[in-house]
């Protein structure tokens, strides 16, 4: 179970005083998967950082009573003094899974072959996305936190990625940011859309995208 | 309750060995260098000593004497050093949610920590099996003052850890408060036997104490007349609440 409870989130950004979220009150609906849509700059990044936890709201609480996952980005958490291995390593000591098993499963997804023994400076961003998404996908979370990660990479792993979200969307939930109609639809269930510091609940996509389309 | 406890273990686990990645690099010289570098300083003062003809202030080994006071010295000087940078350092781990900043400082304190054990055990040890020592007095109390040491230098790494967060020069301010600590904790010479007017200034320091706490389980018949264990716990105590309740209640107003 995932939830807000009167949540403000506000950021003071050189004298601006910036409001993300004003007296949010809404618990995320089970077993859904969930589109996340908004302006640019609305705060969308911002709410999967305070669900994920890796950010504090200002006033109010979240409560999380599962295991959900890191805001899954295009760059990942890494270390570039670490090696691809030596993160992914960390990271599945991190959350407690085995890391041989969790190798596997980045090694066969991300195809970065002897690459994954060098530091993780040296790796292109494409790269980069590649082992990031792999390594979110290989850990076991009940829900996964994707920004925008559809559209990484180059042809051959897009289409790889959709059909592993694909299967992952099959057993987890997922909450998605998204500004594509095609990836929304693909993937969710039901949306919410951020508009000026509010939540608003829609339990059809198409009805998402017709107010995505008016207001934003 | 206890699966939140787990996890946070595991947590702090996969992070001390990333630290140790981090600060050994991959090849065991490094882990070397860490153990010999204190074992030189000890060495190069060994020498001075002896050049000059002087004798040791207590005892007849001058090595066991100075490590008595240096290694202990250097455990402190070591946790205020790197855990100044435990979450200035360590701001891409926020990443994962798993980690809650004060795990890097945890992290930081274990690593420090089971290094200077190795270092003390490898040090003590091998002044017994090549004669230049006597066994301690009371490995227990030694015991009891490495954790006093290990827990004043966690106190005091706290707040330098918050501070740093205020302003990077709190760096160059923690280099000078540690600096003089080598003159004022008793590492080369018996506070007992310095000058009241003296002695009444050198107690306020807390690392004299954890000193001269070592010294007493060492040594049969030390009888420091300074020696107050119950001071450097209570700095540590009221540093370290300082050092983690600040952290725990900016938490919130802190940008990511």
């Amino acid at each position: 179970m995932i939830a807000l409870d009167r949540v403000s989130k506000s950021y003071l950004v050189k004298g601006v005083h910036k409001q993300v979220l004003d007296e949010v009150s809404f618990t995320l609906p089970e077993g859904k998967n969930i589109a996340l849509m908004g302006r640019n700059g609305a705060g969308k990044s911002t709410l999967l950082r305070l669900i994920a936890g890796t950010e504090m709201p200002s006033r109010g609480d979240i409560l999380r009573h599962e295991r959900v996952s890191w805001p899954m980005g295009f760059s990942g958490g890494f270390n570039g003094t670490m090696t691809g291995v030596e993160n992914i390593r960390f990271v599945a000591r991190l959350y407690g899974q085995p890391s041989e098993d969790v190798l596997e499963r980045v090694e066969e997804f991300a195809e970065l072959g002897a690459s994954l023994d060098l530091p993780i400076a040296t790796y292109s961003s494409g790269m980069k996305a590649r082992l990031a998404f792999g390594l979110s996908l290989a850990i076991d979370f009940d829900t996964y936190l994707i920004d925008e990660i559809t559209a990484v990479g180059d042809q051959r792993f897009k289409v790889k990625s959709r059909a592993a979200l694909g299967k992952t969307v099959e057993t987890s939930r997922v909450v998605m940011v998204s500004h594509s109609p095609s990836v929304v639809k693909d993937f969710c269930e039901v949306g919410v859309l951020l508009f000026e510091g509010q939540l608003y609940y829609y339990d059809q996509i198409d009805s998402l995208l017709a107010d995505y389309r008016r207001f934003c | 309750m206890s699966g939140a406890l787990v996890a946070q273990i595991r947590v702090i686990a996969a992070l001390t060995l990333r630290e140790s990645r981090m600060t050994f690099g991959t090849s065991h010289a490094g882990y070397l260098w860490a153990v010999i570098q204190p074992l030189l300083s000890i060495s190069v003062l060994v020498a001075i000593f002896y050049v000059i003809g002087r004798q040791s202030p207590y005892g007849t080994s001058l090595a066991l004497f100075f490590a008595s006071g240096v290694l202990t010295l250097e455990l402190f000087n070591r946790l205020s050093g790197t855990l100044l940078r435990a979450y200035v350092a360590n701001r891409q781990l926020l990443y994962y949610p798993a980690i809650r900043e004060t795990d890097a400082l945890f992290a930081r304190f274990m690593l420090v920590v089971l290094t200077y054990l190795v270092i003390f055990a490898l040090f003590f040890g091998g002044l017994v099996v090549l004669g230049l020592a006597e066994m301690p007095r009371a490995p227990d109390m030694m015991v009891g003052a490495f954790a006093a040491t290990a827990f004043l230098g966690l106190g005091v790494g706290s707040v330098h850890a918050m501070l740093m967060r205020v302003t990077p020069i709190w760096a160059h301010v923690e280099t000078v408060i540690g600096r003089p600590l080598f003159f004022l904790s008793g590492v080369f010479y018996i506070p007992s036997q310095m000058p009241p007017e003296v002695v009444a200034v050198l107690r306020w320091n807390p690392v004299l104490h954890v000193i001269e706490w070592m010294r007493e389980g060492y040594y049969p018949h030390y009888d420091s007349d300074v020696f107050d264990p119950f001071y450097p716990l209570a700095i540590a105590l009221v540093l370290l609440a300082l050092g983690l309740g600040s952290e725990r209640m900016t938490r919130r107003w802190r940008a990511a």
